[in-house]
């Protein structure tokens, strides 16, 4: 059976069930609300399922303090920032007469480039042995991995990191910390899962009974996520369950992982417009402090800034994100914010779900509408 | 910006890794794959210039038709946000 017709036979599967009561089932991946915006999912999924893109851009929820601080790093004579290009049009909440993003700073002759990949970051640093180099790096877990690879491997000696690294399991677990998750059901990260092991996800059912299925990104992948976190709701038995087999297995990358675990420690960290999570960061250990841009440079918070650390004035990614609100019901969607005049990270980023939703042309359903 | 993209190992130097997909090719690092042989012809999902997780020939392909339609989607949306 080849991709298509696997997904069509999961479709029809699920569209045979009847269950008493709807399910909200949540993603939290950028990689997997675009597949299921692309191929239309929620369109053909029978109505009583709510698809919900829940915490799944990193760059939505770098701290404005962190991008600020790279602007800074930027305007620094002799400086070069790199970062994943989605970080330079990210805005701050700054006063109009100063640049505001990366992109505004570069603007105003800043040196700032956009990298595809930490080694671009290294070659760049190695071509400018004169010029100090930050790697401003954001990113969950999958990213994360490859820039601890590269602190292991040896960076040049003007060559720092910034880094804003953030674990995906401890916001969702803050999600269901809540009274009220606003969620019934969680389709876990395929490639966060790659890395880290789908074990990771198991507090999900264990300790929260929620269903929980890992899911890559081919619709079919998707759908059988799907029907099994439904089949779980229904029958009351919350599990984990691998979707993405082939791919994720239960201790992920050990490699990987121990890496992670070398160069990094965990620590609580701050998520843009939410506030602060327990252990939901990464941070270079202190015997690295070197190659620390935080520890290298002086990288003080202005006190004077106003709105510091929050998203820009009348955004609303920050609901965005948690999952309480869908892109459509922020009042500046599709209006004064899209991706060719983002206001909010969640327009920048291609993982973030207004972007997506605005690419896509995705709307809620009517019955999801009417909740 | 996890999603990670699934190629073919075409040559093999210590860490490095010549790799293709759809008649691309870039060099990948294989440092994170150090606990498992890689052999050419393998399939690795690459991310950042990071393989992270070798896969069997199915599943890269099966991720390949989904990538085709997000490319041309893509392309679509720059072609959009040029105009």
């Amino acid at each position: 059976m080849n991709a298509a017709a696997q997904a069509r036979d999961w479709l029809a599967r699920i569209a045979a069930i009847a269950p008493a009561r709807p399910i909200r089932v949540m993603n939290v991946c950028g990689g997997h609300e675009r597949s299921i915006s692309m191929a239309g999912l929620r369109g053909v999924l029978p109505d009583w399922i709510t698809l919900i893109p829940g915490p799944g851009c990193p760059v939505c929820v770098c701290p404005e303090e962190d991008v600020h601080a790279a602007i800074g790093l930027a305007r620094r004579p002799g400086t070069i920032v790199v970062a994943f290009g989605d970080m330079l049009r990210v805005p701050t909440n700054g006063p109009r007469a100063q640049p505001r993003s990366l992109q505004e700073a570069r603007a105003a002759g800043a040196d700032v480039r956009p990298v595809a990949s930490p080694a671009e970051a290294v070659r760049i640093a190695h071509e400018n042995p004169r010029q100090e180099l930050v790697f401003f790096a954001a990113g969950f877990e999958t990213t994360s991995a490859p820039v601890a690879a590269m602190i292991a491997q040896g960076l040049p000696a003007n060559m720092s990191v910034l880094l804003s690294a953030r674990r995906t399991w401890p916001a969702v677990a803050m999600l269901l910390g809540a009274d009220t998750p606003g969620f019934d059901a969680l389709v876990a990260p395929g490639h966060v899962a790659a890395v880290m092991g789908s074990e990771e996800w198991r507090f999900v059912a264990e300790r929260h009974g929620l269903p929980c299925a890992v899911a890559g990104f081919e619709p079919a992948s998707l759908l059988a996520a799907l029907h099994a976190v439904i089949s779980q709701h229904i029958s009351g038995r919350p599990a984990l369950e691998n979707c993405y087999e082939g791919v994720v297995t239960r201790g992920g990358n050990p490699t990987a992982r121990a890496l992670l675990d070398g160069v990094f420690e965990t620590v609580d960290a701050p998520w843009r417009g939410i506030g602060t999570i327990p252990a939901s960061g990464f941070a270079i250990r202190p015997e690295l402090a070197r190659l620390d841009a935080r520890a290298r440079f002086d990288i003080a918070a202005d006190p004077a800034r106003t709105r510091a650390g929050q998203m820009p004035p009348g955004c609303d990614c920050a609901r965005v994100v948690l999952g309480r609100i869908a892109p459509d019901q922020c009042t500046l969607f599709g209006r004064a914010c899209t991706p060719r005049t983002p206001v909010g990270p969640c327009m920048v980023s291609d993982e973030g779900a207004c972007r997506i939703w605005w690419s896509a042309g995705t709307r809620r359903r009517r019955a999801d509408a009417a909740d | 910006m996890c999603l990670g993209i699934p190629m073919r190992v075409i040559a093999r130097d210590g860490f490095v890794a010549r790799c293709s997909a759809r008649g691309i090719e870039r060099d990948v690092s294989l440092f994170l794959l150090q606990h498992e042989p890689i052999d050419i012809g393998d399939h690795v999902v690459v991310h950042v210039g990071y393989a992270i997780q070798k896969i069997d020939p199915v599943a890269a392909a099966q991720a390949w038709e989904l990538y085709d339609q997000m490319l041309a989607a893509d392309a679509q949306d720059a072609g959009a946000r040029n105009a």
